[in-house]
């Protein structure tokens, strides 16, 4: 116990602020904590995670819904998709992956590109936690 | 499922342990894990109508 007070004490102003960008930005975290290989192989997988969602035709969640169902239950896959920081802001601006088109949802790729782009944000959240465990020095 | 248990295994395993060695063997099970599952899972979803 008295470790992890230990640990908590030590997490400074830039520990949070490369954990705020290890979730905006995914692998930019450990780019900044110069933790090369890592950041190529967790934030590559994010990245390519995310990508390949959207290439298959996933869909991501926000509070609308054309449905007619409560935008409550759009919220916890959206703090799924939220995980992707920018890559899900900028899709939203662009509004791409966003629309209800019964064409795209149509496609037999639509369910595998929506689980990769809910795990592409769900993995970036770990990445996040690392970078800032490992910026803490609660992780060698 | 292979690109998906490769990918998520990949993040499980660099989060995980502590050294390299005892990385990429907790990556390994993880993914062997996911593949077996998903295979057992999709053959008893296969016959349930």
């Amino acid at each position: 116990m008295a470790r992890i007070n230990e640990g908590a004490e030590r997490a400074s102003g830039s520990a949070w602020l490369i954990a705020t960008a290890a979730l905006f930005v995914p692998g930019a975290g450990h780019l900044l904590l110069r933790r090369w290989g890592r950041a190529a192989l967790m934030g590559g997988a994010v990245w390519l995670c995310f990508i390949l969602g959207l290439v298959m035709g996933g869909h991501m969640f926000d509070l609308s819904t054309g449905q007619g169902s409560s935008p409550f239950l759009q919220v916890p896959p959206m703090i799924a998709n939220l995980g992707s920081g920018a890559l899900y802001l900028i899709c939203w601006f662009l509004g791409v992956g966003f629309a209800d088109d019964p064409q795209q949802a149509a496609r037999a790729t639509y369910e595998y590109g929506t689980t990769f782009l809910l795990i592409a944000g769900l993995l970036n959240y770990l990445t996040m936690l690392d970078a800032f465990d490992i910026a803490a020095g609660r992780k060698p | 499922m292979t690109l998906f248990a490769m990918l998520a295994s990949v993040v499980f395993g660099a989060v995980a342990k502590d050294t390299t060695q005892e990385r990429l063997l907790y990556g390994v099970k993880v993914f062997a894990e996911f593949m077996a599952i998903g295979l057992v899972l999709s053959w008893i979803l296969y016959f349930i109508p």
